[in-house]
């Protein structure tokens, strides 16, 4: 069969010596940063950018996959030992997982939370390796039309389900669309909003954007806003888990994997709904309803269980879109795209017909990168504990000096670094007036995309904006965009509420 | 409460920044010299767009900001009010920030990063300077060398290669 030659290749080109120690090194790297408070794998993967300059395409798009994956679990790490998520939908895994923790049960709570990660991502990574050919050869298909209302509904959806204010979400995703305007406007050579400045000339880089917000604004926040905690720490007795922590849990991860990989795939950014979805699933079937953190009990560990496979399955979908059709869903995905293009790679559905090759070894590489996340973090979990002992200046004044490192290492200019600054302070702005940061991400980076397809529409159609209406594939889409913009207000128009906690 | 219109200042401010920066993309669309040619969506359609999509969301946080505030705002437990050391705090962090920016290609990465640890921590709390310039040090070096000899990223020099 095509794919299974086509995968054999990839393995081939993976399962080299050096990518392997990349994949080992971006692994460890993600872990470590990954479990630092505060910071998600979106950041982690932008601070880890520069790294990859002078290694080949091949090597860092592997150090990625490794990154990735173990941003994700060290993230998993710091929410069931310290209750301080790096990112929403670590949530669900905070709340049981330190009940857990609290409770003496921090061990199974980490095995699961690392093996369930494992299964799902093996799982989601069979998944995408079936299905993605498939959406390749549909996209094929695909015109400028279709490609731009594909891309007017993930900005809808990236800003207008998630978060509580669907205003506010538009807000970050204008704030997105603007700062995607600055700099050479390919098709007419004009040099739009540069003010006069040179650097500005080759438009604002995804990094400098990911980091500033990220990175420098929950620092400054941090300093603003957050009193000192009081970290309290577990002792880790056992990792193994009981067989009937097996038996509650296997069910959980099938569960989890099912729930997230659909979810990431479709352009509905994020990976907190179907995160939510799992614990609620889970709470709903679990014989064992008194243990969850809502009833006050000790910590269920099928709500550790499920929603980390979800989240590892809706991480590992949202590579679907962004291989096939080269649109992100979620911040990460929005920067590993900006790292593709990096190296000139435009992921899209002429990657699979070009580059053919360094896909599939992606792919075998995110198999393999499962298995040494397994095999690397869970025997490393007391020094991944020690890390977050570092006291809390030492630890923030570091993450600065990679953000400066990341940021000052892409152009060497001075301006950039002034930039960062500044966004870092509108991020705080933004954080304190709950703007969510995804919708800025995804449309500094999908605008001058859609702006493009626009074009190319409107040239085929010879000016015709009618053209979005009479495609079938384009006037579906965009009807699906207007159903993801009313149903939430119609149905909060009822007092129905679309809310986490139900 | 008294009638409909509460006013929150702040948020006022942020929907007529928003108003504002829309209305800078209109205007500096405006001004784009006209192409050469037949073209059928020139380069001012799409900004125009933008500022229209965002003058209109300014325009609706101004409403929103007049008759109660943002909608669904969470509850601020965590932001009643800034920490004492806060401001402080914040205006070292930035310092450190800005020190490294203005000064990074004269005095070299290792003394900019170590300057910039210092500050932060400064910022976050820590109380002996000197203790954190000498980490900051012994920090910056080992990653400086790191980048420039073993993954080829070139980050500015002091004096040579090795600081």
């Amino acid at each position: 069969m095509d794919i299974l030659s086509n995968l054999a290749v990839g393995f081939a080109g993976a399962l080299t010596p050096i990518n392997l120690m990349w994949g080992f090194i971006g692994c460890l790297l993600g872990t470590a940063i990954g479990v630092l408070p505060g910071i998600g794998p979106a950041l982690t993967v932008a601070l880890l950018l520069p790294i990859t300059a002078k290694v080949d395409p091949t090597g860092a798009l592997i150090m990625f996959a490794g990154i990735y994956y173990g941003a994700q679990f060290g993230g998993s790490t710091t929410s069931i030992l310290l209750n301080t998520p790096g990112e929403s939908s670590s949530m669900v895994t905070a709340l049981e997982g330190n009940l857990m923790a609290r409770n003496g049960r921090a061990g199974p709570a980490l095995a699961t939370a690392a093996i369930g990660s494992f299964v799902a991502g093996t799982i989601a990574t069979i998944l995408l390796t079936l299905f993605a050919p498939l959406v390749a050869t549909l996209a094929l298909k695909f015109g400028p039309a279709e490609y731009f209302a594909i891309l007017v509904l993930a900005f809808t959806t990236v800003s207008a389900v998630l978060g509580a204010s669907m205003l506010r979400g538009f807000a970050s995703l204008g704030i997105g669309l603007t700062i995607g305007l600055i700099g050479l406007d390919s098709t007419s050579g004009i040099a739009r909003y540069t003010l006069g400045v040179p650097e500005l000339v080759d438009g604002i880089e995804v990094v400098l954007v990911a980091v500033g917000l990220f990175a420098v604004g929950e620092a400054l926040y941090g300093v603003l806003y957050q009193k000192e905690e009081t970290a309290s720490r577990h002792r880790l007795t056992s990792l193994w888990m009981t067989r009937a922590d097996w038996k509650r849990s296997v069910p959980a991860w099938l569960r989890g994997t099912l729930i997230g990989f659909p979810f990431g795939s479709i352009p509905a950014g994020g990976a907190e709904i179907p995160t939510f979805l799992s614990y609620s699933t889970e709470r709903k079937l679990s014989k064992y309803p008194k243990e969850f953190a809502a009833s006050k009990g000790v910590g269920a560990i099928e709500g550790v269980a499920g929603p980390e496979a979800a989240n590892n399955a809706s991480a590992t979908g949202s590579l679907v879109p962004l291989l096939t059709l080269g649109i992100p869903t979620s911040a990460t995905a929005a920067i590993l795209l900006a790292a593709f293009q990096n190296y000139n790679l435009q992921p899209g559905p002429l990657l699979f017909q070009t580059s053919g090759e360094l896909v599939w070894t992606l792919v075998a590489s995110l198999y393999i990168g499962n298995v040494i996340l397994l095999v690397l973090n869970l025997p490393l979990v007391g020094l991944w504990v020690k890390l977050l002992q570092i006291p809390r200046p030492y630890l923030n004044a570091g993450i600065l000096v990679f953000a400066t490192i990341g940021v000052y290492g892409m152009r060497h200019s001075s301006f950039d670094l002034f930039l960062m600054l500044g966004i870092g302070w509108a991020g705080v702005l933004m954080r304190r007036f709950d703007f969510p940061v995804a919708p800025v991400i995804v449309g500094m980076l999908l605008g001058p995309m859609a702006e493009k397809q626009l074009r190319n529409a409107l040239s085929i159609s010879q000016g015709d904006w009618m053209i979005f209406v009479t495609q079938p594939i384009a006037a579906s889409v965009l009807a699906v965009t207007l159903l993801v913009l009313l149903v939430p207000y119609l149905l909060h128009k009822r007092g129905i509420k679309l809310h986490e906690d139900d | 409460m008294a009638g409909r219109w509460s006013v929150r200042p702040a948020q006022l401010a942020i929907g007529v920044g928003i108003v504002v920066i829309s209305a800078v993309l209109a205007v500096g669309a405006s001004r784009f010299p006209a192409e050469m040619g037949f073209v059928i969506m020139p380069a001012y359609v799409y900004p125009y767009a933008v500022a229209a999509f965002l003058g209109a969301v300014g325009l609706l946080m101004g409403y929103q900001a007049l008759t109660g505030g943002f909608r669904n705002l969470a509850d601020d437990h965590e932001t009643s009010g800034a920490e004492p050391g806060g401001k402080s705090g914040a205006t070292w962090v930035t310092a450190g920030l800005l020190g490294v920016a203005l000064l990074i290609s004269y005095i070299g990465f290792v003394l900019a990063a170590a300057l910039l640890f210092a500050c932060s921590a400064r910022g976050f709390g820590s109380r002996s300077p000197v203790r954190d310039l000498a980490i900051g040090i012994a920090l910056a070096l080992p990653i400086y060398w790191l980048f420039t000899a073993g993954l080829g990223v070139s980050l500015p020099p002091l004096i040579n290669a090795w600081i």
